[in-house]
């Protein structure tokens, strides 16, 4: 480089670019191009007319000296996504182009991204958004994993077993958990990787030091004392919840079921980090009576609980059929099957469901046969629930209903996640599933 | 297509995919080592890094990502087996050099072999679960270099040997340290520990075992101390200059045993300089110094605080018994309070104003004050000394402070009653003779006594304080009502004690004087006139009286005396001439009091106001007295003291204790009587315990005597005992 300027040229596959180094220098020393310029590689023009050869496509180049530049990404239609990403991968800047692609999550400000098709037979049982974009539905006994740019990975089987929850632990690694298979001493619940669908741990449960089959249902993690929670029931009515630790794979702790509180069946464990305590929901149409409760694992006790036994008589009755604790901690959302949103306080045990009126989707219908039942999510700040093919945003403290995000076929959605600033959103009907994602800030 | 081929229909076997060369992995591979070696050569100018990256991207994506990771291997061990080489032939001193600035190559070169592979380490390492290039060569450095045989023995005794010399004063290159030892960190954890902490502290432990063994045999404590402490900052700051953080606590925790734990009894009892000696000559800076570094290892302050416990107790045992002491009870309380004064501000300044040094300051006290049965009489005499005269002329705060100290010696004692019963005699003494300096100061001790004890305690003494001003004012009234009909009498000041609050002893009184009597008679008539249903006795015994009297030659004098010697001197007026007898007959004095008051009227030289015959020291039955008119003083008023002991004499102190024997009998009755009704059924153990705890606080009762107390109960049908089991007693309502 020419003192007192820091230009330098490139010769991509027979085009000139001339660009600065404290441009090339926003790529990072983790990427090719920043590592070009290293010090510890020859600081001196290159010889050849000064300029670096690059035997690549000029014309992916340009889009990525453009994203180095201004930090956002244009790809002309003439550039298929595929050879982007491929270029991208080249020169270390995938990373660069997801963060460009899409903008932070925001329930209102959502469009549909893509629809992706899925290959399985039959309901999916769940999707998960991974956390860096990607995502995975579970069909059956398959698990389905995709990255952020949406490509297909090698799925991960289970063998006949039946999955009932997946989950991401880290980007690169799912967490499966499956009904126990009758005659074998295996457990439910195992780490897989999400690039190439291997298993890599096996997660075991033991009783009294001998390990003891299970069925693994509804997942949790901990992200602050790096744990794994699991609902189990083992075979031998030990009933419960499994923890794990998460850097070692290794039990650490069971919570047996205590009388009255139904656990090992469990339809969703949430981990509250701000009081250290587990959620765990047992809801109708599992159970005729839904259950609720708070767990301190530390002190082994219940710390808040609530049950709809012996208040509702008939099926026509509001029944609880999705729970999420809010992310303040303080109260539980619940909905029924009607999509009524109702809250229920933490910090007091005798309130019992307050029903709200006013979030209220639209005039009770009753759902038709094919139908989901709702589920629920809340994401900074915002509260989302599923009703047949749309899902209602609500916003601020009194929920006020804000946008109804509705994809174009597939028919109900049984299933969303929202995750690495994606929302997916799985179709019962159809094996579809949409991605809906926030475009980035606007220019000015 | 014929028709034929089309029925016979065939799948066509799978087309491999054309290979571009058979030798392209081989070519591109060759050209990639080259450049790696280049790169350990110090030669890598003339290589593209373009080009590099590109052949490197080529196969990883023609799936020869396996070829290339094991070439890496294989090519980055054989330089560091070169490597090995080039550092073991390294001479002497020049070994670490060598061997850090290899490391520094390594690392350069590591960067860049990682920055040409950096394709392969972001798509085939973690799909094929490889280890990561970076990961990977220093795993390989560590195999090849660090665990090579000839390099790590040699290695561990060089920085071994660095440490030792450094502590034995000599100056080494910390940089290289610090160096050697961040790339051992870098290596892992484990190799930090393995190859170099664990013998480092092995080799540190041996040392100072040694090293406190030689100091210990030629140095006192106090040194010891010091150099121990000494010892200990700077491996803490060799820690910080070029170790790992993580080692500190285990470092300090090896010189902590080998130099303080493994020494402490031996320096704690270290002759003319342990912790005895440290207390007895206040080395602040010793003691805290000591306390600092005992802090450290397990039952360091235990021990410290046992051998201060036991010294305390053994030097207050020998205070408290010593007989000299007891000849004066003023300076015998002040050495105590000096004492704990001292050990206060030891625990203060050298022992961080620990909890349990405090704690086992107040049990020496405690254990000791109570050996000698007569400290609570001293005590109130301190008092008694102080609120006499001692805080004349000593601001009020100042008075707080002496009081409070008291206070805090009165807290330790057990027989509090006994304190009570002489406080009284003491106090009752003060008011009545009017000697009490401060009000203020006698009430404030009334308030601590109170707060200390409760109302019962003080309630007594409160008493005592309101007859003398119920009294000032019957005086008042007593001389407006017969102000008229006074005339040239003499003046009399009645002090009107109530039964039971005061320490009077029954005495009959003596026969007063012509003159006072009518006086007395004035005002006997006075206060029952005012007051209904009371009756007065004159206490002679405790009054005092000023009178006149002039000798030859004319000279007037005042004298102050008490009022037996008023009433032997008013004889006088007739007679110049009277015998003891005569002087017993009229004037009724109990023997042993009168003895006493003609002693101090005949016998104390310059106030001899009466002449005895024969002359002698003590009186005798057959003396005979004479006024004495060749008496001179160059003071118009003369006090003529009473020859009073001010301590108590062995029978009044027989007699004292007695009494207070005598008055807790009721107080421990009520405390039975108190327990038995709410439980109704106790066994003689839990009453004996259940009694002991109510009346601690005042004092601790005899067992035997709690004993005596429920017989007594038994028989007077408070109590019986239960049928079946005679151990329990059952509460009879």
């Amino acid at each position: 480089m020419a003192s007192g300027s820091d230009r330098v040229r490139f010769n991509v596959g027979g085009k000139i670019f001339e660009t600065t180094a404290t441009i090339l220098a926003n790529a990072g020393r983790q990427s090719m191009l920043g590592s070009l310029l290293d010090e510890f590689w020859d600081p001196r023009q290159p010889a050849g007319g000064g300029e670096y050869f690059i035997d690549r496509n000029p014309a992916c180049f340009a889009v990525l000296l453009d994203l180095l530049r201004t930090g956002e990404l244009h790809v002309p239609p003439n550039i298929p996504e595929r050879l982007l990403y491929r270029e991208a991968l080249f020169y270390g800047l995938l990373d660069h182009v997801r963060a460009a692609r899409w903008g932070p999550f925001d329930g209102n400000l959502l469009r549909p991204a893509a629809s992706v098709p899925g290959r399985a037979p039959g309901d999916g049982t769940a999707i998960r958004a991974g956390p860096d974009g990607g995502c995975c539905v579970a069909h059956g006994s398959m698990v389905h994993v995709y990255d952020w740019m949406l490509e297909e990975h090698r799925p991960i089987s289970l063998d006949y077993q039946q999955v009932n929850d997946v989950g991401y632990l880290e980007a690169q690694s799912i967490v499966v958990t499956a009904r126990e298979r009758l005659g074998r001493v295996e457990g439910g619940m195992g780490l897989f990787s999400s690039s190439t669908g291997e298993l890599r741990h096996r997660f075991r449960v033991a009783h009294d030091d001998q390990v003891k089959s299970f069925t693994a249902g509804a997942l949790s993690f901990s992200n602050s004392d790096y744990k794994i929670f699991a609902s189990c029931k083992g075979r031998c009515n030990e009933y419960g919840i499994g923890v794990w630790d998460q850097n070692t794979g290794l039990q650490v702790d069971f919570f047996y079921e205590p009388t009255g509180c139904l656990l090992g069946d469990a339809d969703k464990l949430q981990w509250l980090d701000g009081s250290n305590c587990l959620m765990v929901a047992t809801l109708f149409p599992r159970t005729d009576n839904c259950f609720i409760g708070l767990l301190d694992l530390r002190e082994k006790s219940v710390v808040w609980s609530w049950s709809d036994a012996g208040i509702t008589t008939s099926l026509d009755d509001k029944r609880v059929v999705h729970a999420i604790a809010m992310e303040d901690g303080r109260s539980v959302c619940v909905v029924n099957q009607y999509e009524d949103l109702g809250f229920m306080d933490l910090r007091s045990n005798a309130g019992g469901v307050r029903w709200s009126s006013r979030s209220k989707l639209m005039n009770r219908k009753v759902p038709d046969e094919e139908s989901c039942y709702p589920k629920l999510a809340a994401h900074g700040g915002q509260l989302f629930s599923s009703l047949n093919d749309g899902i209602s945003v609500f916003c601020g403290p009194e929920r006020v209903l804000t946008s109804t995000l509705r994809g174009s076929y597939g028919g109900s959605i049984c299933d969303f996640s929202i995750g690495g600033d994606r929302l997916f959103a799985l179709h019962g009907d159809e094996n579809v599933f949409d991605v809906w994602e926030t475009p980035p800030s606007p220019i000015f | 297509m014929s028709a034929q081929k089309k029925r016979n229909f065939k799948i066509e076997a799978f087309k491999h995919r054309v290979e571009v060369d058979p030798k392209y992995a081989e070519k591109t591979w060759k050209i990639l080592e080259h450049a790696i070696h280049e790169i350990y050569n110090h030669n890598a100018s003339g290589l593209s890094f373009e080009e590099l990256y590109r052949n490197a991207y080529n196969m990883v994506l023609h799936k020869y990502g396996e070829k290339l990771y094991s070439g890496l291997v294989t090519t980055m061990t054989w330089h560091l087996k070169e490597i090995a080489k080039s550092i073991e032939a390294a001479q002497g001193g020049l070994f670490l050099e060598e061997l850090n600035r290899k490391w520094g190559d390594h690392n350069k070169a590591l960067q860049m072999i990682r920055d040409i592979l950096m394709y392969m380490d972001r798509t085939f390492v973690p799909s094929n679960h490889k280890t990561p290039v970076h990961e990977l060569g220093l795993n390989l450095w560590r195999d090849n270099i660090i665990h090579s045989h000839k390099i790590q023995t040699r290695l561990l005794d060089t920085l071994l040997d660095l440490i030792h010399r450094e502590r034995k004063g000599e100056v080494i290159n910390r940089g290289l340290m610090r160096n050697i030892t961040k790339m051992l960190m870098d290596l892992g954890s484990s190799v930090y520990q393995e190859d170099f902490e664990r013998p480092f502290l092995e080799v540190s432990a041996s040392f100072y075992s040694g090293e406190s063994q030689q100091f210990i045999e030629c140095c006192d404590c106090g040194d010891y101390l010091k150099k121990a402490e000494r010892r200990l900052n700077e491996e803490m700051e060799r820690v910080s200059h070029y170790l790992d953080a993580k080692s500190e606590a285990k470092i300090t925790s090896v010189v902590e045993k080998e130099m303080i734990a493994n020494h402490m009894q031996r320096l704690v009892h270290m002759e003319n300089s342990g912790l005895v000696n440290m207390l007895v000559d206040d080395k602040y800076e010793d003691l805290s110094r000591m306390y600092n570094l005992f802090r450290r290892v397990p039952e360091g302050f235990s021990t410290i605080r046992d051998v201060m416990t036991s010294h305390l107790r053994e030097t207050g045992k020998q205070l408290v018994i010593d007989p000299d002491r007891l000849r004066d009870p003023v300076d015998f309380v002040q050495r105590l309070l000096d004492m704990k004064d001292k050990h206060d501000k030891i625990i203060n300044v050298a022992f961080n104003n620990d909890k349990t040094f405090q704690n086992a300051l107040n049990s020496s006290f405690e254990y000791f004050i109570n050996l000698n049965n007569r400290s609570p009489e001293f005590i109130s005499l301190y008092v008694d000394d102080k609120l006499r005269k001692g805080l004349k002329g000593v601001t009020e705060e100042d008075v707080e402070v002496v009081l409070d100290k008291v206070m805090m010696l009165f807290r330790y004692l057990q027989e509090k009653d006994v304190f009570e019963k002489y406080y009284k005699q003491h106090l009752a003494k003060r008011l009545l003779s009017g000697k009490t300096v401060s009000d203020d100061a006698e009430r404030s001790m009334i308030v601590k006594l109170k707060t200390e004890c409760g109302y019962q305690f003080t309630s007594k003494l409160e008493g005592m304080f309101t007859d003398m001003r119920t009294s000032q004012d019957t005086m008042q009234g007593f001389y407006a009502s017969q102000y008229s009909e006074m005339g040239d009498g003499p003046t009399l000041a009645v002090q009107v004690l109530t039964t039971g609050s005061w320490p009077t002893q029954p005495s009959t009184p003596c026969n007063l004087p012509a003159e006072i009597l009518s006086v007395c008679e004035k005002f006997r008539a006075y206060y029952l006139g005012t007051h209904t249903g009371r009756r007065l006795t004159w206490q002679t015994n405790m009054g005092t009286a000023d009178i006149k009297a002039t000798f030859g030659k004319g000279q007037k004098h005042e004298l102050n005396v008490s009022t037996y010697q008023m009433c032997v001197l008013m004889l006088f007026n007739s007679e110049d001439c009277l015998s003891y007898k005569e002087i017993e007959q009229a004037t009724e004095i109990p023997a042993s009091d009168l003895k006493r008051c003609l002693q101090s009227l005949a016998c104390v030289k310059g106030k001899n106001v009466l002449r005895k015959e024969p002359m002698s020291k003590d009186i005798a039955e057959d003396d005979a007295f004479y006024f004495n008119d060749k008496f001179t003083s160059k003071f118009i008023k003369v006090k003529i003291g009473t020859v009073v002991a001010q301590k108590e004499s062995e029978p009044e102190k027989h007699e004292t204790r007695q009494r207070v024997e005598e008055d807790r009998k009721p107080q421990i009755e009520a405390a039975i009587v108190r327990i038995m009704k709410s439980r109704r059924v106790l066994d003689h153990n839990s009453i004996v315990t259940e009694v002991t705890t109510q009346l601690q606080s005042r004092f601790l009762p005899n067992p035997v005597v709690i004993k005596k107390r429920i017989e007594s109960l038994i028989e007077r049908e408070f109590l019986e005992r239960d049928k079946a089991d005679r151990k329990l007693y059952r509460y009879l309502a």
